[in-house]
Parts: C-alpha cells; sequence; structure tokens
C-alpha cells in the first residue's frame, strides 16, 4: 500500500514537471517530458526501482481501459470507413511490413554479432 | 436532480461500464489466451454498437468518461519504468540499435503519411495512421498533439499489432530473418506490445528484444515526428 503511494506520487511529481516543461518549451507531450524523467530519476536511484515495480506492473497491465475512450470516437468515422476502409487497412499492413522487413534485414546484419561479442566497448 | 447531478450519473455509469467490460474480456484473455481476444478491440465492439442503437452522441460519451481520459498521461509516465529497465539490457550495442530503429521511424512514418495523402487527402487520417507502429498511449498523446484524429489511432495501431505479430515470423523466416535479435526488434518496432506478448509466449529472448524495440522506437518517434510532420506536409501543399 506504502509502495503504491509512493508510486502514484513519483509519477504525478513527474507528469507536474513535465506539463511545466511543456508550457516552456513545447516539443513533446507533457506526458512524454514526465516519461524521460520518471526514466531518469529510476536511473539515478532518485527513485527506487524497487518500490515501484509492483504498482508499476499494475498500472501497465489495466492500461488499455484509458485507450477505449479515444478509439470509441470512430463512430463518427463510419463514412470514411465505408469509402476509404480497405485503403486504410492495406497502408497500415504494407507499411507495416515495409518496418519489419526493413528493421529485421538489418539487425540481422549488423546486429546479431554485436550481441554475442560487444564490438562498441572500447 | 439539476442537470449537474444528471451528467455526474451518466459519467460514473458510463465509466463503471466501460471499465466492467474491459475487466470482463481481460480476464476471459487471460483465462484463454487468445490474442484477438482483446480486451480493448471487444470493448469497442459492444460500446459503439450501444450508443448507435441509444441514440448516445460520442461527445456525450467522451464527456462522460473525462476521467479514464485524463488516466492516460499518467499511464504514459509509468512507461518510463520498462524504458529504464530497457537501458541496462541494450548499453552494449545502443549505436546501432538507435539508428536501425530511427530509420525505421523515419521510414515508416514517411511512407504511410504519404500513402495515406495520396488516397484519402486527410492530413489528421495520414498523422493517425503514420503513429500506427507505436505503443497505444504514446501514439495516442502524439497524435492529439499534432491535431490528428486520435479516435484512429488505436485501430491503426490494433492492426499492426495483430498482422505483424501473427504474420510477421512467417514473413521474418521467409526473407531469412532468423537470429532472435533481428526477430525480437523488428516485431517490436512495427508491431509494439501485440507483437511482444505473441513472441514471449513462444521464445522469451525474443520477447525481451521486441520489449527494447517497442519502447525505443516509441521514444525515437515521439522526438522525429514532430520534425517530420511538417516537412512531409510541404509535399502536398
Amino acid at each position: 500500500m506504502k509502495n503504491s503511494v509512493y508510486t502514484a506520487v513519483a509519477i504525478c511529481f513527474c507528469l507536474a514537471i513535465g506539463k511545466l516543461v511543456h508550457h516552456v518549451l513545447g516539443g513533446l507531450p507533457a506526458s512524454l517530458y514526465g516519461m524521460i524523467l520518471y526514466c531518469l530519476l529510476l536511473q539515478l536511484t532518485w527513485l527506487n526501482p524497487q518500490r515501484v515495480n509492483l504498482a508499476n506492473q499494475w498500472i501497465i497491465k489495466h492500461m488499455g481501459v484509458c485507450f477505449v475512450p479515444p478509439a470509441v470516437g470512430v463512430i463518427n468515422h463510419f463514412d470514411l470507413i465505408k469509402t476509404h476502409g480497405f485503403a486504410l487497412v492495406s497502408i497500415i499492413v504494407i507499411t507495416t511490413f515495409i518496418l519489419l522487413t526493413f528493421v529485421g534485414v538489418l539487425a540481422e546484419k549488423y546486429l546479431t554479432h554485436a550481441n554475442e561479442s560487444p564490438p562498441f566497448s572500447h | 436532480m439539476t442537470l449537474q447531478d444528471i451528467n455526474m450519473l451518466d459519467g460514473i455509469i458510463f465509466s463503471l461500464l466501460t471499465i466492467t467490460l474491459y475487466q470482463v474480456f481481460s480476464w476471459l484473455q487471460q483465462r484463454w489466451q487468445f490474442i484477438w481476444l482483446n480486451p480493448v478491440m471487444l470493448t469497442i465492439l459492444l460500446i459503439v454498437p450501444y450508443l448507435v442503437f441509444t441514440n448516445i452522441s460520442y461527445a456525450h460519451y467522451r464527456q462522460s468518461t473525462l476521467l479514464l481520459n485524463s488516466l492516460l498521461e499518467p499511464a504514459v509516465v509509468a512507461l518510463g519504468y520498462p524504458l529504464y529497465q530497457q537501458l541496462k539490457q541494450i548499453k552494449r550495442y545502443w549505436k546501432p540499435l538507435l539508428f536501425i530503429l530511427a530509420l525505421g521511424v523515419i521510414i515508416v512514418i514517411s511512407v504511410s503519411f504519404i500513402l495515406t495523402m495520396l488516397i484519402i487527402h486527410r492530413p489528421e487520417i495520414a498523422i493517425a495512421l503514420s503513429l500506427k507502429s507505436v505503443t497505444t498511449p504514446i501514439g495516442i498523446a502524439l497524435t492529439e498533439q499534432l491535431s490528428g484524429d486520435s479516435s484512429i489511432t488505436p485501430f491503426a495501431i490494433m492492426i499492426a499489432g495483430f498482422s505483424g505479430a501473427l504474420l510477421g515470423p512467417i514473413w521474418l523466416k521467409f526473407i531469412n530473418v532468423r537470429s532472435d535479435i533481428a526477430v525480437g526488434l523488428s516485431i517490436g518496432s512495427a508491431s509494439h506490445v501485440i507483437g511482444s506478448i505473441v513472441l514471449s509466449r513462444d521464445n522469451p529472448q525474443q520477447g525481451a528484444y521486441s520489449s527494447v524495440a517497442l519502447i525505443v522506437s516509441a521514444v525515437l518517434t515521439a522526438f522525429i515526428i514532430p520534425l517530420l510532420v511538417p516537412i512531409l506536409l510541404l509535399l502536398f501543399n
């Protein structure tokens, strides 16, 4: 329970700073500044990774429910789907496979050995 | 009852309805382990017809579920924890990794954006589709940031997720991409969490690489897309 409160406070704090940075600098969405700050504070162990572990896993497991309200907005797009549904799906699937192929081939070529014996540590 | 009371009540009812449906489908998915029992998708598939048949407008539903919507931002912040966990993993090969994933992000955004503009001619839809390889909370945040249509983004993301997760492994074998690292990274970057779940079941090593790719790609996209979209838009002016 204590750790859940700790996690919630840590996340809200990072989000608040994110909002401030977004207000001053613009650029990324506030929540992404918050995410990067959260990661940084964990890396610096200013936040204790062990204490956020469980509550954070819970958040990630259940966050899907927050995607529902924006996605229901598709209700206003029946016309778009009727006229362009096939094109939309084709574009998504084709570009997904372009990305799969590109990253797969390059990683196979340049990263397979990088992982076995670290060539980048000087 | 005053108007405000009714709105409060609707807020509670619609939020509870959404949460309950989602919980039931999550439970079913955990029980049966079918990837297509996606709780987000199934909840939407029930709520959309419900709103249509009861003549409730989307604006009203959205207004009533603002509470759920406001949880999206902290959810994105929480992704900083898996990012932190992956940082240790990628230390050894971060340079080529960032380079490959960044190039991939640039290509997928450009091709999706240009194709959509050529066929559908609507920038707000093109922005939504070019964010389809990113994990959903970040995809929605970035779509709204760029004034894209954030109701299209979750669907685009799910189609990218399912197509890549289910057919991707077969395709990669066909083009001779076989190492765990290459399969994991490519499916993680193209099909995000859905790809990661499917890979983790058969091969945890591939699953781990795919979660590296999905989180790093999302961060790279956040930096790249605000610069890239204005340039792409110039092509169509």
